[in-house]
């Protein structure tokens, strides 16, 4: 017993060490950040949007000898009235707007003007219809904003609502006489179907709401950032631990010692991994490709974004690579720093804890809120990472972002040319010998002798 | 006879303590120079400073006129370093780690011949085509030397070359050694075998915490103690 404890003892001074202490520290914050994150999504999505109300009556119906009474706009009041916070007042969520005459880019500045992404139409023969005993329609107007995995969620609470609406205006038609076709008495409003509309880029496209939209874009994406993260992770492992055992071998030194530069055994070391690295990202798309295929024949949303302007052209293909390739060398620079530090195979193993925590974040946030659903300052940390650009590159130019895809080349650019000229600045140092312990900025940073 | 090697008050700090307290000597071409001195008296680190590993603190170091600052790359091209304990890539054989050795001295013709004299001076049989991580301590002290003396170095800087090696591996690696200074290879090796330093080395350094405490072929340094024995001078150096 004794000696097992002995054992345990000398393994967990082995593996408990501050640097694995910390990392574990990060990850419990970093969950707890992106908890509050993502709770503030869902709270987001289950609040009732604001929807501006469109129509010249606002949907005022009385039929004087039927004793008909109803109003649309009253009957949203209601239905909000009960639903929203006990501070907020219904004229924040209800916004009545002037007459909709057709002409969906007036109507979009109007919203716009209002800050809002939804439009009820009443239409103007509404109370006409209803009192010749025709269902009216009721169309929902939408502009598109991409917002992350719940952003989508709005219009499908807008649905429910028209359902509302059409449940009450039943009730209300059944207290009177009835007469003629009964369905007409259970569905007075027609809601739904072909005659919703959303504006994409610019574009009307009708029977289409954003939550399909959503939800195709990110069954395209969602598995995105997982495999870039697993690649990230996965190649960076690599090189560390090559690294790592070059040390444990003492073959590093004699690599040091041959009359090569030090540039030729960092770029050698990286490019051989980018291939690792490609060829792993290659496997992993085509593996993806097979997988999204047979999802999306059963599961898919039936809206093809093609259509919608909404699919990626060979430039953007371009972008996506390009994007990837990037952020794989950014890793790779990170990785010959770190494992520069490594003292041998095991320490390297650690060493690759921050790797994938930094590849971690930026996952975790683009899957759960997704760029466009994050505050500033978390889009900021997202930018700063640069494995966050390929996780997103690809739904960005679903929605047309050329320039944050653009931007985040620039800035990995930058980050990896960085990353290199220190690398080879410390393969020009002792530290790689000598360790960090033994540098003097660090003794003086920690206090040591 | 030139100067192979010049060390001038040589120091170096490892943060904050000083390992090598300004160590001068020089080593003439074609010289066998032997570094003695206890455990942890700064003979890797020489060495390694010498092999442009470490960066020298203060002081300088120049190998056949280039110097391990300024010319780094130049001292490079005419050294081979042999660190302590040291290992070669596991996945590959023999055979394989020594050509991927040439291949940055040499092409063509050149690195073959290259390789067949490193695959000779290895003398590891058929073995030389087994992976390296089969090998025995001694048979990878061999081809770690085979690696080293291979390319013709001018200067051949030696950690430890022999420790826990069998007498006849030892024996035989100190007659290749032998064999490349007679053919004008300069050699600076640390050894903690006096019996064999006696033996092989025209001069001998002794390192003391740091310092240099003794100079001179084995000969002088017993006349100078007054003793009969290398092992003796160095019991006397270190304790007086
Ligand atoms: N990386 C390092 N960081 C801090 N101190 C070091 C480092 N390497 C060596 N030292 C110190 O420098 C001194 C000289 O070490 P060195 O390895 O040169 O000794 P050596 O003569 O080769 O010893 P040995 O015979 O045991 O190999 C020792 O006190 C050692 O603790
Ligand atoms: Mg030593």
């Amino acid at each position: 017993m004794n000696h097992l404890a002995n054992i345990i003892q000398k393994e967990l001074k082995e593996l408990l060490t501050p640097g694995a202490i910390m990392s574990v520290v990060v990850m419990v914050v970093l969950f707890s950040i992106l908890g509050g994150l993502i709770g503030g999504e869902v709270d987001k999505a289950q609040t009732l949007p604001s929807i501006g109300v469109v129509g010249s009556g606002h949907g005022d119906l009385t039929i004087e000898d039927g004793g008909v009474d109803w109003n649309l706009y009253e009957t949203l009041e209601s239905i909000y009235g009960s639903s929203i916070p006990s501070d907020a007042e219904v004229g924040d969520y209800l916004i009545k707007l002037d007459d909709f005459d057709g002409d969906f880019d007036r109507l979009k500045d109007m919203m716009s003007q209002n800050d809002l992404a939804c439009a009820l139409i009443v239409p103007d023969d509404f109370a006409l219809c209803i009192s010749e005993g025709r269902p009216a329609t009721l169309t929902q107007f939408y502009i598109y904003e991409p917002e992350g995995m719940f952003g989508s969620i709005s219009s499908t609470v807008v649905t429910s609502i028209a359902s509302m609406l059409n449940t009450s205006l039943s009730k209300e038609l059944l207290m009177g006489p009835t007469e003629g076709n009964p369905l007409f008495y259970s569905n007075p409003i027609a809601f739904g179907g072909d005659n919703d509309c959303t504006m994409i880029n610019g574009e009307v496209h009708n029977g289409i709401l954003p939550s399909d939209i959503a939800g195709e874009i990110s069954s395209q994406t969602m598995i995105i950032p997982i495999v870039i993260m697993i690649l990230i992770t996965m190649i960076g492992s690599l090189v560390i631990s090559s690294i790592g055992s070059e040390k444990e071998n003492k073959t590093l030194e004699t690599l040091l010692t041959l009359p090569i530069k030090r540039t030729t055994i960092v770029t050698g070391k990286i490019i051989a991994a980018a291939v690792v690295g490609i060829i792993y990202g290659v496997a992993y798309m085509i593996g993806m490709g097979m997988y999204m295929g047979s999802l999306t024949g059963t599961m898919g949303s039936g809206v093809n974004l093609e259509d919608l302007g909404l699919s990626l052209d060979a430039f953007d293909y371009l972008l996506v690579m390009v994007s990837l390739f990037l952020s794989i060398s950014c890793a790779l620079g990170l990785c010959m720093i770190l494992g520069g530090f490594a003292k041998n195979y095991k320490s390297a193993q650690t060493m690759t804890m921050p790797l994938s925590i930094l590849a971690m974040i930026p996952m975790f946030i683009i899957m759960f809120s997704g760029w466009y659903g994050a505050g500033p300052f978390i889009q900021g940390i997202v930018f700063a990472i640069p494995f966050s650009h390929p996780m997103m590159a690809m739904e960005a130019l679903m929605y047309g972002d050329v320039g944050l895809v653009l931007s985040g080349i620039a800035y990995m650019m930058v980050f990896a040319v960085a990353t290199i000229a220190i690398t080879v600045k410390l393969y020009n140092s002792d530290i790689l010998i000598t360790g960090l312990n033994q540098n003097r900025t660090y003794q003086k940073l920690t206090g040591k002798k | 006879m030139t100067d192979a090697l010049v060390l001038k008050d040589v120091r170096k700090s490892y943060g904050n303590t000083e390992a090598v307290h300004g160590i001068s000597l020089t080593v003439k071409e074609g010289e066998i120079f032997g570094l003695i001195g206890h455990n942890g008296a700064g003979k890797t680190t020489t060495l390694r400073m010498i092999s442009t590993l470490l960066r020298i603190t203060s002081g300088s170091i120049s190998v056949y006129g280039h110097d391990v600052e300024t010319d780094s790359k130049g001292v490079r091209e005419i050294i081979s370093y042999l660190p302590e304990d040291a290992g070669a890539y596991k996945d590959l054989t023999g055979r394989a780690y020594l050509d991927f050795i040439a291949r940055f001295f040499a092409d063509g013709d050149e690195r073959k011949r290259m390789v067949e004299k490193g695959i000779a001076l290895a003398d590891l049989g058929e073995r030389i085509d087994s992976k390296v991580d089969t090998y025995s301590k001694g048979m990878m002290r061999r081809l770690l030397i085979a690696r080293a003396v291979m390319p013709s170095p001018k200067l051949a800087i030696m950690d430890e070359v022999t420790s826990g090696l069998d007498v006849v591996n030892a024996y035989e690696i100190r007659e290749i050694i032998r064999g490349i200074a007679r053919d004008g290879v300069t050699v600076i090796m640390s050894s903690h075998n006096m019996f064999e330093v006696d033996m092989l080395c025209d001069r001998v350094g002794i390192i003391n915490h740091g310092d240099l405490i003794g100079l001179g072929t084995p000969d002088e340094l017993k006349r100078e103690y007054g003793v009969d024995t290398l092992e003796e001078v160095f019991v006397k150096a270190v304790k007086g």
